[in-house]
């Protein structure tokens, strides 16, 4: 069964000079164990189509599954909880709360899904290790480079054994060698069994991707598939 | 984490931006909680004031106020007459007067002077030398406040020297005392009633300008009131709360309206600093609450941890006030005070545990109404927008 999958779906905002039609007839079924990565030019609706896939927006047209469950009827609460337990977000600008050290971080979405204290702490450690930041737990994100937090904010992903991560520019504010450092990690999650689509304009990590889309005015343009080495 | 510990880490995100935040609840909730306490305090210290004579019932002649209207002829018999009544502990005439007294400079200052029985109940509270008796002849005892007797520089046994009466009437002072209802630097002095008929020569002997009466213990001041009533219907009693009821509507509602002003004044003032702060709060972080959401966080939670946010201002902030406030009474009230002619036992401000309860409750609502606006800002955020526009920016 596919994790997510999109049929014929659209997407057009309401703005006060008229509609917007973001995506177009898009359909993507995404499976396990899948390596995703959505390229194209700014406004092409590589975004919208990351939200669709996420659940935290809606289509306006087509249909959306996840885990086999149509999304549509679902109300905001049940999305919440889908993101909560079954989705991981890693956005461009990482997001992570610069009050809270790396390990709350991570352990927030943990606790926000009633897991119990010492499972959390356990996941906790254990994927602060995974990231290589075992020995950043406790500093804030003011006290990481960007990698590091954009590592803090993969972790935080990881927290709750999604089955789908979704990476929305993930290196957009890194430079290249710590983007090339975060494009490893992806692929050690990949490796691992994770699920991975990820939106991104850099041309190094989306060919570390199994299937790269490329997307044009709203509409998927072309699908390769790698043959996995 | 719950709500509140994760609303006590945004807040000291932005340590001074928290701290001004709760210094201005709690300097607003400090006026609030003062007007709470001066929109009964008068009441209240009045109350006590009355209570501390000893007597819960006052009978005039006519519906004025006591010592603001025709006095009660015949008052002998009258006293009798209610010294019968099963309901009542005790009957006390008492007679108002202002003689004049030559001080050591040569002026003629006031006196005011009380005409009772000797000291029955709490009259007044001596502080030094005797009580009032009936003096020796040619010269009735009195008893003298502070004031006058650091004026005179009177001691028991020191004789005081009417001017107001030809020829000048002697008294042999027994006793420094404290009146309930003497004013700040007013100058009084207690008789007996006959001391009373020699200081004021032109007075009606059996006049009685108030009759102080204590009901028996466990029978009731309504009790006492009725029977009063019964007994003699020409007269009006007046219980404690009666007295001050009028005073309510009347002489103190003036410091209510006052202080109903000010309480909504400042209410208002802290409802629009925490909204605003909040407002700002959450606008400055919109990416993140939207990225919260996008990582599953409910409306619910999000709610919670914008209502914790403004509990912790709202009530750190008037947790301070609470001190701040009895402080900033202290300093009013004796400013206040300094208003002639009232008694210097009488408190503007009063402290309540009802005062307390009611400047909690409107702080609670208060937290409530100001997270409002950024609550409703927060959980209605389209989440996929906001992301977007973040991104762009």
């Amino acid at each position: 069964m596919a994790i997510v999958e999109a049929r014929g779906v659209g997407k057009i905002y309401p703005m006060p000079a008229g509609p917007v039609e973001a995506l177009r007839d898009v359909s993507l079924t995404v499976a396990p164990g899948d390596y995703v990565a959505i390229s194209g030019p700014s406004g092409c609706g590589k975004s919208t189509l990351l939200h669709l896939l996420g659940c935290v927006d809606t289509p306006t047209a087509g249909s959306l599954l996840f885990e086999g469950r149509p999304v549509l009827p679902m109300g905001e609460e049940e999305r919440s909880r889908i993101r909560l337990r079954r989705i991981g977000f890693v956005f461009q600008r990482f997001y992570l709360l610069p009050m809270l050290t790396a390990w709350e971080n991570v352990e927030l979405v943990q606790s926000e899904a009633g897991m119990p204290a010492a499972e959390r702490r356990a996941r906790t450690r254990e994927l602060l290790e995974y990231v290589g930041l075992g020995e950043r737990a406790g500093h804030r994100s003011s006290q990481l480079s960007g990698g590091e937090m954009q590592r803090v904010a993969i972790a935080r992903a990881l927290a709750n054994r999604p089955g789908l991560v979704l990476a929305d520019e993930p290196t957009g504010e890194l430079d290249d060698e710590t983007g090339e450092q975060i494009g490893d990690l992806f692929d050690r999650v990949n490796a691992d069994g994770t699920t991975l689509v990820i939106v991104t304009h850099n041309a190094a990590l989306a060919a570390r991707a199994r299937r790269r889309l490329a997307m044009r005015s709203g509409r998927l343009a072309v699908s390769r598939t790698m043959v996995a080495p | 984490m719950s709500p509140l510990q994760f609303a006590w880490r945004s807040l000291s995100r932005q340590p001074a931006r928290a701290l001004l935040g709760l210094t201005g609840v709690a300097v607003v909730g400090a006026l609030l909680f003062d007007m709470l306490m001066l929109s009964r305090g008068l009441i209240v210290s009045f109350r006590d004031l009355l209570k501390s004579t000893g007597f819960d019932v006052r009978v005039t002649a006519t519906e004025a106020l006591p010592g603001m209207g025709p006095v009660v002829s015949d008052a002998a018999a009258t006293v009798e007459t209610l010294r019968l009544l099963p309901e009542l502990a005790a009957v006390v005439p008492v007679r108002f007067g202002v003689a004049a007294v030559e001080a050591r400079d040569k002026k003629t200052h006031e006196l005011a002077i009380i005409g009772g029985e000797t000291r029955r109940r709490g009259e007044w509270r001596l502080v030094q030398g005797a009580d009032l008796g009936e003096g020796a002849a040619g010269r009735p005892d009195m008893v003298v406040n502070r004031t006058f007797a650091r004026d005179q520089g009177l001691a028991p046994g020191s004789i005081v020297r009417l001017a107001s009466t030809l020829p000048a009437r002697e008294f042999r002072v027994s006793g420094i005392v404290e009146f309930p209802f003497e004013a700040a630097g007013e100058r009084m002095a207690g008789v007996t009633l006959n001391g009373f008929t020699q200081a004021f020569p032109a007075a009606r002997p059996d006049e009685a300008d108030l009759l102080l009466v204590a009901s028996q213990p466990g029978v009731g001041t309504e009790a006492a009131v009725g029977a009063i009533r019964r007994a003699r219907p020409d007269l009006h009693a007046f219980s404690i709360d009666e007295v001050l009821e009028r005073l309510r509507q009347a002489e103190f509602s003036y410091f209510r309206q006052v202080s109903f002003v000010l309480a909504t004044i400042a209410s208002f003032f802290a409802l629009l600093l925490v909204t605003t702060l909040l407002t700002v709060s959450v606008n400055q972080r919109l990416g993140e609450v939207a990225a919260l959401r996008a990582l599953g966080f409910s409306r619910r939670r999000i709610t919670f941890d914008l209502l914790a946010e403004s509990a912790l201002l709202v009530g750190g902030g008037g947790l301070v006030a609470v001190p701040l406030g009895l402080l900033l009474a202290r300093v009013l009230d004796s400013i206040l005070r300094q208003m002639p002619d009232l008694p210097s036992r009488l408190h503007f401000f009063v402290f309540e545990p009802r005062a307390l309860a009611l400047h909690l409750g409107f702080l609670v609502l208060a937290a409530l109404i100001a997270a409002a606006y950024p609550v409703i800002l927060a959980a209605r955020l389209p989440i996929a927008a906001t992301l977007r526009r973040e991104s762009i920016s």
